[in-house]
């Protein structure tokens, strides 16, 4: 489905779980973990928001012994920015719980993040 | 077990030079992450998905829809297509002729990526292919209907004499014709491939000059006659002799419709890319050629389908044949007098008969729009190489001034 902002709900998802603490870098399995979503889907979401400059990737410096390094993320200041008014003009679907609940019930903080 | 894992190691690192460098981090941080996830079931999801983002990022998105596409139509037609007679000629040529000439479109994409680029960014281009493709593919199930009456002979009786005096010799066990039924096809998709590729640089006005007119002229051709080069049949639409003067048209529109469409393309390309530019003759055998060859396809597409549905349909063989019997053949009538189904069996084997003629179309089409167009080509080049020429007019749409560079890592 698709929200007013452009973005689907899918993508929604995850944006709201990197607005929890956005200056914080997270796993792609930790992504997924939140938001619910297969590593299909979330790797696709993630690589056009890299593309479109909302969201900023780099590697681990120091993996775990006998772990291959991990990719991280977070969101970039456009990133926030856009997230956050895509996470308040999103409308919440009858029935089903929304970004918007989705991103209250992780505790994000949107108006500190965009002062 | 470590050999196995350098090995899946290697196997790894060797696909990942199909991942255009830029996207290579994304795939191995799938990957990467593989770990994490708990054994079982939801580190094997874990693992489709990475392997569907290199799939995606490797491929494109956009060749993976057409990939979808075309694995969807090729079940489509082999559903439709495949013989439900265990054995006999007819059967081994149908089943041959599915198998190669899905495995034919299938590897020549990807041939043609290697050798012409990827498609031209243009939706004509896109259209083209898909157009074309989906015309080939429809003609394998049509083709098939004909053939199990034009290659399976009857047992005997009056069928076996009509079979014999319609078809005459020369039908069936006819693997020759087969091969060149399969090369022509082959050929015709590798030209539309290379046309509508970026390295092949030619304008999109081109090729939708070409297309439209090929059309236009598929469409009369098919109007004037239905059934292709035969004699025995009639047209219900235009009855009697009012169809010479349209007969004599489309032959008009079959010779000169290459030149003039490959002229219109080069003014178009020379008044804005400048008559001296190197594509610019291109532009005429390409526009010529494409006219033609389009044309012949919709002509056999059209008219194999017609003929393939006659065979289904006793109404549509009776409005076409307009229920008379073939009086065009010596001694058919006195077989056919008072028998329905020998008269209907007989206009059944003719309409299968004037089936081949489609590929002598499909062959001579193109030649004669090339021939045509080459000589025009060549009398381009000469003229620029001579001096200026000022195209008075024309607001064609030229590619890039210098070839388009592939994608990264395609």
């Amino acid at each position: 489905m698709t929200i007013r902002s452009g973005f689907s709900a899918q993508t929604l998802s995850v944006l709201a779980s990197l607005c929890d603490q956005p200056s914080q870098w997270r796993h792609g399995y930790a992504l997924a973990k939140r938001t619910g979503l297969k590593s299909g889907t979330l790797y696709p979401i993630l690589i056009r928001l890299a593309d479109r400059g909302l969201v900023e990737a780099c590697w681990q410096d120091e993996p775990l012994p006998g772990r291959p390094r991990r990719h991280l993320y977070r969101l970039t200041a456009d990133g926030l920015a856009t997230a956050n008014a895509a996470l308040v003009a999103a409308p919440r679907p009858a029935g089903r719980p929304g970004p918007r609940s989705a991103r209250t019930s992780h505790g994000v903080v949107t108006q500190a993040a965009t002062q | 077990m470590i050999a196995g894992s350098r090995a899946g190691a290697a196997i790894r690192r060797g696909l990942m030079r199909l991942v255009p460098a830029g996207r290579r981090d994304w795939v191995e941080a799938v990957w990467a992450e593989t770990l994490e996830v708990p054994p079982g079931p939801r580190r094997v999801a874990w693992r489709g998905g990475a392997t569907w983002v290199f799939a995606r990022e490797s491929l494109g998105r956009r060749w993976l829809g057409s990939a979808a596409l075309f694995a969807a139509g090729g079940a489509l037609v082999a559903w439709a297509a495949w013989p439900s007679a265990p054995r006999g000629f007819a059967a081994s040529v149908d089943r041959a002729d599915v198998i190669t000439l899905l495995l034919l479109l299938a590897g020549l994409p990807l041939l043609a990526g290697r050798i012409f680029g990827p498609v031209g960014d243009s939706r004509i281009a896109r259209f083209l292919r898909v157009g074309a493709y989906a015309a080939i593919l429809a003609l394998i199930p049509a083709k098939n209907v004909v053939e199990q009456i034009l290659d399976v002979p009857p047992r005997g009786g009056t069928e076996l004499r009509l079979y014999r005096l319609i078809s005459g010799p020369g039908f069936g066990d006819d693997w020759a014709g087969e091969a060149l039924f399969l090369m022509v096809m082959a050929l015709y998709a590798a030209a539309i491939l290379w046309m509508t590729a970026q390295r092949s640089r030619v304008a999109p006005a081109t090729l939708a000059a070409g297309t439209s007119v090929g059309i236009a002229v598929g469409a009369l051709l098919y109007a004037v006659a239905p059934l292709g080069l035969s004699n025995a049949g009639t047209n219900p639409w235009l009855p009697g002799s009012d169809v010479d003067p349209l007969v004599l048209l489309a032959w008009i529109m079959l010779l000169f419709a290459p030149p003039s469409i490959g002229a219109v393309a080069y003014r178009r390309y020379a008044a804005a890319a400048g008559p001296r530019a190197a594509d610019a003759a291109r532009q005429i055998v390409a526009a010529g050629v494409l006219t033609n060859l389009i044309s012949a396809l919709f002509v056999i597409v059209t008219g194999t389908g017609t003929i393939a549905a006659m065979l289904k349909a006793a109404w549509l063989r009776s409005w076409l044949y307009q229920g008379h019997p073939l009086a065009g053949v010596g001694g058919l009538r006195l077989l056919v007098r008072g028998d329905p189904a020998a008269l209907a069996y007989s206009h059944q084997i003719t309409a299968a008969v004037d089936t081949p003629p489609f590929l002598i179309v499909c062959v001579v089409f193109p030649l004669l729009a090339f021939a045509l167009t080459g000589l025009g080509a060549l009398i381009a080049r000469g003229n620029a190489a001579a001096g200026p020429v000022d195209p008075s007019r024309g607001n064609g749409a030229p590619l890039a001034p210098e070839a388009v560079p592939d994608p990264p890592g395609r």
